[in-house]
């Protein structure tokens, strides 16, 4: 009896464990891949929106611990020195890279093939298994991100300094609102414990996937099984609660933030807003080819590049955005593995001389205005959809990109893919379609504007533009143009194909962007960073 | 299109290259001998145009087409002229092609190419990225469009620009000086290129001095003359991979090259042996954390070189996360919060001798209290560091530590060999030294070969005060007015 007893819930035990097992096991997605080299990338579906409130850079310290704080056994942990020395033979790919966004932190690694079963049971498991957090690396990690906020944020990087800005004046008052990286005052505030708690409540197996470039069953299966305990050794960590991730809200009306940093001999322009659209919207796709029309990043087929670069020559790009677009100004193609729930819309002008940068708000502001006015024309859009087309070459240029944005696929809950779908999508939108998107989704009444400049020049611009002062934009002069004298008046020889430009500099001029100086605030660079909130 | 590259965009770039992995047919070979997975095949022109391609047969319809010009910043050999290599790198893009504005870019674009370019010292590389489908041309409803082989033929050999044209481009080399000139970097490069290359074109960045783009309008002649000097077939290469076939890709070039005429390029002085140690500290009015570089004159590139294979794992050796100086200075004494060579290992694969530049970011608390004290402490620590090398093969595992590297270098190698774009950038990169199609084979066939002691020698010939340049920056307040 006892004996029957005992086969009977052995039975039971067997039939359940498989399910136990599956119920812990991490999603695996795959891309089909020959190469010799496995391109492994692990999303855990938790970023700095999930960081508690007065503990900004929690996930992102969570992450960089997750990779540096040591594994093993606590006795003899393996060490971020020890872990470098493991992966050195199979290539720098081989040592673990995170990117810690809003709403995901992904680990990254490439492998040679062959030694995929060492570097599971040396590195994958036991790094995500048994992490040990160490508070020493903590320490360091801590002082290094905040010297990189202090420093090279504020005032090393003036076009990222406005990109970061707008993003988080975009969400103010949101868990998006801070730097992915955390604020000064929140990375200060983060403890060990926290780190442990971060872990414990996030990384498990049902909020992971993992992605690998092959779809060799073996390592499929390897991959799921090394990940099934994660999350499972935090000690006695408390859970943290989930944070609520609000969509921004619209802005009333026009709102301007300038930014003055120490001699800056240039000044930068960003605006945006809100949109309720995301890759897995039906209405991406129409309004991704207007946006590819009006400000492709870094291609000078886009409007706003031809008019203020290459028309004029203003400075070295403008460009306009439906999609946050993680790491600009370096990367010409958006990195995989930023993605968010909520979007918005944002045009970035890059630097220019500070004697344009008023006149050159108000294009942006025209320009935007007069796409939402008249819409593309059917030549116009097929002319974006070739562009369009031709990006999807780079954007599926290798297999890092093809296992990254699968990830992404699965945030968005995309069926097929987004690269899997692109093309034809591509082809399948209208020009209807694309004004109607534009119609319903681009506006100019309120936006937010960030103007980085010098700190000097500060006051003079928000004056200048609270009191709608006409902001002339280049010279005839300026423009090289040939003059002549005549009766001792000099008489600029304006040939046809300037006229239209110089008439509609006149436009640009005569625009007024009626924003009262209450809603324009003056900050200096380094209040910038300090907490969630923006700075008043 | 046409974003231009300065210095340390390169630099990420080449870090962009090493993460990502290729989709290659072919197992990681054993024997370094075989290690590039693809033919290279090669022809010169009469001209004296080599045309390289590469098949990749499995990235379909995909076309990556390349000119290389032999020619950078390192050839503007007139003072008060420079930037006029990255210049020529902007009006290429505006080629009236047939005689009308702005054709050849909008011809592109109707093609379907992601256009674009980048500048360097010794080179200028065009990159256009395309369907193989746009090759020789294609029909659009009731027009046929020329193709990008002959549209990239026109503006190599027959670029029709004015001076307006020219003008309006000034404003965006201007305007890309600007978006860079709040890195205290950009500033630290200015200082230490003057100091190390006082009488070589080395000497200056590749954009150019603030004052000379400022005067770039005025230079409408020089330019002419730069490009008449160095657009020629016997100083260029074209680098076309993806799925294409040689032969065809070969009688098309034939067909559209062969009325570029040839003209012999004049050689560029050598630079006079360094003449160090030199120091210089640079303030800045805002307030960053310091960063100080150390930089040592290097040996030039040549293909099969010890020194060059050295250089190879120079990196690797001193700057990587497992190389001893780096742990000791941001993992143990905490005085960096990162060290790397700028410009990476790029900065000295260079046709004359450049610098290996040891780039550490320091913290602004440490600096408050010890100030000049604490930029000495990590000089004498990099110095060290380089020292140690003088005697790595008394270490007793010094032989299993080359092992690894030589393995983390094949791997990195072939990682970065992850698209047509990708291969052909790195063998445009590596080609143009000896404009041999067996580079990859030869220069890891001499990392192979490398032994201990070869690090030893290395390292006492060129870690050497006559070789050092050091540049510190720090915040310096602004002295109030009087």
């Amino acid at each position: 009896m006892v004996n029957m007893q005992r086969r009977v819930l052995l039975v039971l035990l067997a039939l359940a464990l498989p399910f136990a097992l599956a119920a812990q096991q991490p999603k695996v997605v795959t891309v089909d891949s020959s190469s010799p080299l496995l391109k492994v990338k692990v999303t855990v579906k938790a970023g700095s929106a999930a960081d508690p409130a007065g503990q900004e850079g929690l996930a992102y310290m969570t992450g960089r611990l997750l990779l540096e704080g040591g594994y093993g056994d606590p006795k003899k942990p393996v060490t971020k020195e020890q872990l470098a020395e493991i992966t050195r033979p199979w290539g720098e790919g081989a040592y673990p890279q995170v990117l810690v966004g809003k709403e995901t932190s992904t680990f990254s690694v490439t492998i040679p093939r062959e030694v995929f079963t060492d570097y599971v049971a040396r590195v994958l498991r036991p790094l995500f298994t048994e992490p040990l957090f160490a508070s020493t690396e903590l320490d360091r990690v801590r002082k290094e991100t905040l010297e990189e906020i202090r420093s090279a944020l504020r005032f090393q990087r003036i076009e990222l300094l406005g990109l970061l800005a707008l993003d988080n004046d975009i969400h103010n008052g949101t868990s998006y609102a801070h730097l992915t990286e955390g604020t000064v005052r929140g990375l200060e505030q983060v403890k060990p414990e926290a780190v442990r708690s971060f872990y414990r409540t996030w990384y498990r197996p049902e909020n992971l996937t993992v992605a690998v470039s092959t779809q060799d069953a073996v390592i499929v299966n390897g991959l799921r099984e090394a990940l099934a305990g994660v999350g499972q050794r935090a000690g006695d960590a408390a859970a943290l609660s989930p944070r609520a991730v609000e969509a921004p809200a619209l802005v009333a009306g026009r709102h301007v933030t300038i930014i003055g940093l120490p001699k800056a001999i240039a000044t930068g322009l960003h605006a945006g807003f809100p949109i309720p659209v995301t890759r897995a919207d039906p209405d991406f796709w129409p309004l991704y080819v207007a946006n590819v029309w009006f400000g492709t990043h870094r291609d000078s087929f886009s409007h706003l590049y031809q008019v203020i670069r290459e028309e004029r020559g203003y400075n070295y790009g403008d460009y306009s955005y439906i999609e946050y677009f993680e790491a600009r100004p370096m990367y010409m193609f958006p990195p995989t593995n930023s993605p968010r729930r909520y979007q918005y819309f944002s045009i970035w002008i890059r630097t220019v001389s500070h004697d344009h940068a008023h006149h050159l708000m108000k294009a942006l502001t025209w320009e935007l205005e007069n796409v939402v006015r008249n819409g593309l024309t059917p030549e116009q859009v097929e002319a974006a959809k070739n562009m369009a087309r031709v990006l999807y070459l780079s954007l599926a240029e290798n297999v890092d990109r093809l296992v990254g944005y699968k990830l992404d696929d699965e945030f968005y809950g995309l069926t097929p893919g987004y690269l899997d779908q692109y093309l034809a999508r591509i082809d399948a939108v209208t020009p209807e379609a694309v004004n109607a998107a534009i119609r319903k989704y681009l506006q100019t009444e309120n936006l937010r504007y960030v103007v980085v400049t010098d700190q000097s020049v500060a006051d003079k611009r928000a004056d200048d533009i609270a009191n709608n002062r006409s902001a002339s934009g280049k010279t005839p002069k300026q423009y090289q143009l040939d003059s002549e004298q005549r009766e001792g008046v000099q008489y600029w020889l304006v040939p046809e194909g300037r006229l239209k430009t110089l008439q509609q500099d006149a436009v640009w001029e005569a625009y007024r962007l009626d924003i009262p100086r209450s809603n324009i605030r003056i900050i200096k660079a380094e209040q910038m960073f300090e907490t969630a909130a923006m700075p008043q | 299109m046409r974003p231009k590259t300065l210095v340390r965009q390169f630099g990420i770039l080449g870090m962009l290259l090493a993460v990502t992995a290729p989709v290659l047919a072919e197992r990681p070979p054993a024997a370094p001998a075989k290690v590039f997975p693809y033919a290279i095949h090669k022809k010169t022109l009469a001209n004296g145009l080599d045309v390289v391609v590469v098949e990749t047969p499995e990235f379909k319809n995909v076309l990556s087409y390349n000119t290389l010009v032999m020619a950078g910043s390192r050839n503007e050999l007139e003072k008060g002229k420079t930037g006029l290599a990255h210049l020529f790198e902007h009006i290429l893009f505006r080629h009236a092609y047939n005689g009308q504005a702005g054709a050849y870019q909008d011809l592109m674009e109707r093609l379907g190419t992601h256009n674009n370019a980048w500048t360097w010292f010794d080179i200028t590389f065009y990159h256009p990225l395309t369907f193989t489908s746009n090759l020789a041309g294609r029909t659009l409803g009731a027009e046929q469009l020329p193709g990008v082989i002959e549209l990239e033929a026109s503006r190599f050999a027959a670029l029709d620009f004015n001076e307006k044209i020219f003008k309006t481009e000034t404003g965006a080399v201007l305007g890309e000086y600007r978006n860079s000139s709040t890195f205290p970097t950009l500033r630290m490069s200015e200082r230490l290129l003057a100091l190390a290359f006082p009488d070589h074109p080395y000497g200056h960045e590749t954009i150019g001095y603030y004052e000379d783009v400022v005067a770039m309008p005025d230079h409408y002649e020089a330019a002419r003359a730069f490009y008449d000097t160095y657009y020629r077939p016997n100083n260029c290469v074209l680098v076309i991979a993806g799925d294409v076939k040689a032969d065809e890709v070969f009688a098309q070039a034939e067909a559209r090259y062969r009325d570029w005429q040839p003209k012999p390029v004049k050689p560029v002085p050598e630079a006079a042996p360094l003449q160090g140690p030199k120091r210089e500290q640079v303030g800045w009015p805002a307030d960053v954390a310091p960063r100080l570089y150390v930089a040592y004159r290097q040996p030039r590139f040549e293909t099969a070189s010890v020194e060059t294979a050295l250089g190879q794992l120079l990196a690797e050796l001193l700057v990587s996360r497992s190389a001893p100086l780096y742990k000791k200075l941001r993992f143990e004494k905490q005085t960096v919060s990162e060290l790397a060579f700028g410009e990476g290992t790029q900065g000295f694969e260079s046709f004359d001798p450049r610098l290996a530049i040891f780039d550490a970011q320091l913290f602004k608390e440490q600096y408050a209290p010890k100030g000049a004290a604490y930029f000495d402490e990590v000089i004498r620590d990099i110095e060290q560091g380089a020292e140690d090398l003088k005697q790595f093969s008394r270490q007793k595992d010094a032989k299993q530590i080359l092992q690894t590297l030589k393995s983390k270098y094949r791997y990195d190698f072939l990682a970065a060999m992850s698209s047509p774009a990708a291969i052909a950038q790195i063998l445009a990169w590596y080609y143009r030294f000896e404009r041999n199609p067996e580079v990859f084979e030869k220069l890891l066939g001499s990392v192979e070969r490398l032994q201990p002691k070869d690090v030893d020698a290395f390292a006492r010939k060129y870690f050497v005060p006559q070789n050092q340049v050091i540049i510190t920056l720090a915040y310096q307040a602004a002295k109030a007015e009087k």
